[in-house]
């Protein structure tokens, strides 16, 4: 699903954000990628959904090379992406449903249906009762809840998460998390970053991506 | 073309949305786009009349044939039967003194009254030849020579002048036009340009979530040619008051202007206008799509 050989990236200013990077992904996986701040964790998600290329190295995400050279299809790529950024990217001035159905219109969906399943992804992140709301209305846990209906009503088979903890006591963080993670399933694949380790410490099923200085460590928890 | 159809009313409201994002100066740019349409449509009224006016000389080949002696009756009946045996004449018409003053009043329309000025009928008899018009050259040089005729007057001079006119007419209306274009394009572009700069983090969301570039312009692209095409209609709704007002105008004061059919004219403009503004509108926001293309997803 996700293959990377020797990646690297340097940004324009010559900051190197991710060093020798190998890492391998599959399908029906769930990995938090943890790190300090500036450690290069968005960068890396940045790379797999193509905001950023690779430097140097060789990255596929489902199949494709992640290259300058392939934009189109990287943009077609994205559609089976499901990303939830770190500043959620919520379009205003548009209700809740809308921001949804946003992120569905380009995929051949016929209007009954994407209303129905856009509905559907509001009541599994429990805002049925926000539906209508315009998003700027909305608490940041709320607006954080839009951002991930919109990612999971696409059905996609890679759900990308920058930092949805950010910003959230401990309770709410610890039920995004659950959230997220139970939309993980033997085709679909999800990966978070998040510093707060504390939250995943006993977590059992999983990847662990350490990045530290742009370098990282997996480590793959037993299957409990 | 699913995704297309799927989203028909979603591209209409993103339009409209686009619109009202900006209604200041949205507004102004659909009024100056009205303006110079307008000029564009006075340019094309210019063109069909003058080709019309142009067109109906051409066709009335007739020539007034003037006499030595106009007041000689018997001179004048047997010229008649002479011209009319000449090769190219399809009919000869003798005019009398009182016919001709009559056809003069007619002319003259309103501004008859001035004729009222002369003691005396000034006007005197003459002969009105209709001809064949391919054979105008030959039967002109074969009148001027027949014994009892003073001159010949053909609207030759006329339609070349009225032709001069209407070639200069079309050069100035080729300038306006190409003005016009350009003019349109521009603010239309710089529309669509400022919508997309507006518009521009949704627009990165959007591709992010793998829109496509159409999925993404077409909106753009129908607020840009639904604003132009309002400005058109602006313009045609000046357009034919002023037609109207010309005609009634004109149809009063100078009867013997051929001018073309009133709602021949107003429907020609419209769909003109319509059609220019629709063209320009779409290709104005294609200009502003692209020029806004190479920023970075
Ligand atoms: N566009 C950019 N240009 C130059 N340097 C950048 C750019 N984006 C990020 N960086 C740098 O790359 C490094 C990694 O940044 P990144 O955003 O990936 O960190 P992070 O792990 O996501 O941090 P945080 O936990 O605070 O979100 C940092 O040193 C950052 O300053
Ligand atoms: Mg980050």
């Amino acid at each position: 699903m996700i293959e990377a050989k020797e990646v690297s990236l340097i940004y324009p200013d010559g900051t190197k954000a991710l060093k020798n990077i190998n890492l391998k992904i599959n399908p029906g996986e769930l990995v938090y990628i943890t790190g300090p701040s500036g450690s290069g964790k968005t960068s890396l998600l940045k790379l797999l959904i193509g905001m950023e290329y690779t430097s140097e190295g060789e990255l596929k995400v489902l199949n494709e090379t992640m290259d300058k050279n392939n934009e189109r299809k990287i943009r077609k790529l994205r559609k089976r992406i499901g990303p939830v950024f770190q500043e959620f990217k919520l379009i205003d001035g548009r209700t809740a449903l809308e921001n949804v159905m946003m992120g569905m219109r380009f995929l051949g969906i016929a209007p009954g249906k994407m209303k129905e399943d856009a509905e559907n992804a509001l009541k599994r992140v429990g805002l049925e009762h926000k539906i209508h709301t315009l998003v700027e209305h909305l608490s940041w846990g709320e607006a954080q809840r839009v951002a991930i209906a919109r990612a999971v009503a696409r059905k996609p088979v890679l759900i990308l998460a920058d930092e949805p903890t950010g910003n959230l006591d401990h309770e709410n963080a610890i039920n995004i998390l659950e959230l997220l993670t139970s939309f993980k399933d033997q085709d679909t694949a999800v990966i978070i970053t998040t510093h707060a380790t504390h939250l995943i410490d006993g977590v059992k099923d999983a990847t662990f991506v350490r990045v530290n200085s742009g370098e990282i460590t997996v480590i793959r928890s037993e299957v409990g | 073309m699913k995704t297309f159809l799927y989203n028909i009313g979603y591209f209409l409201s993103e339009a409209m949305r686009t619109i009202r994002s900006n209604p200041l100066s949205n507004f102004f740019s659909v009024i100056g786009t009205g303006l110079i349409l307008f000029l564009l449509g006075i340019v094309l009224v210019g063109w069909s009349v003058g080709d019309q006016i142009v067109m109906a000389l051409e066709q009335e080949a007739e020539i007034s044939v003037y006499l030595t002696n106009p007041e000689d009756q018997v001179k004048i009946d047997e010229l008649t039967l002479q011209l009319q045996k000449l090769e190219g004449v399809l009919e000869v018409r003798s005019v009398g003194k009182e016919q001709a003053k009559e056809q003069m009043e007619k002319l003259l329309g309103n501004e008859s009254e001035i004729l009222g000025l002369f003691d005396e009928n000034p006007f005197e008899a003459f002969l009105e030849v209709r001809i064949n018009l391919g054979q105008m050259e030959e039967v002109l040089n074969k009148l001027q020579n027949v014994n009892g005729v003073e001159y010949v007057r053909d609207n030759r001079e006329v339609l070349e002048q009225m032709k001069q006119i209407a070639d200069g007419l079309k050069l100035i209306g080729v300038f306006i036009i190409l003005a016009v274009g350009m003019t349109t394009l521009i603010i239309i572009s710089h529309m669509i340009r400022q919508g997309i700069y507006n518009n521009r983090e949704q627009i990165n969301t959007l591709r992010l979530l793998g829109a496509p570039g159409t999925f993404i312009g077409f909106p753009f692209v129908l607020a840009g040619t639904l604003m132009t095409v309002i400005g058109g209609a602006i313009a045609i709704g000046f357009l034919l008051v002023i037609i109207n007002s010309g005609y009634q105008q004109l149809s009063g004061a100078l009867p013997f202007i051929p001018l073309p059919v009133q709602e021949w004219l107003q429907a020609r403009i419209s769909s003109m206008v319509l059609t220019v503004s629709a063209f320009l509108g779409v290709m104005g926001s294609l200009f502003g799509l692209a020029s806004m293309r190479n920023d970075k997803s």
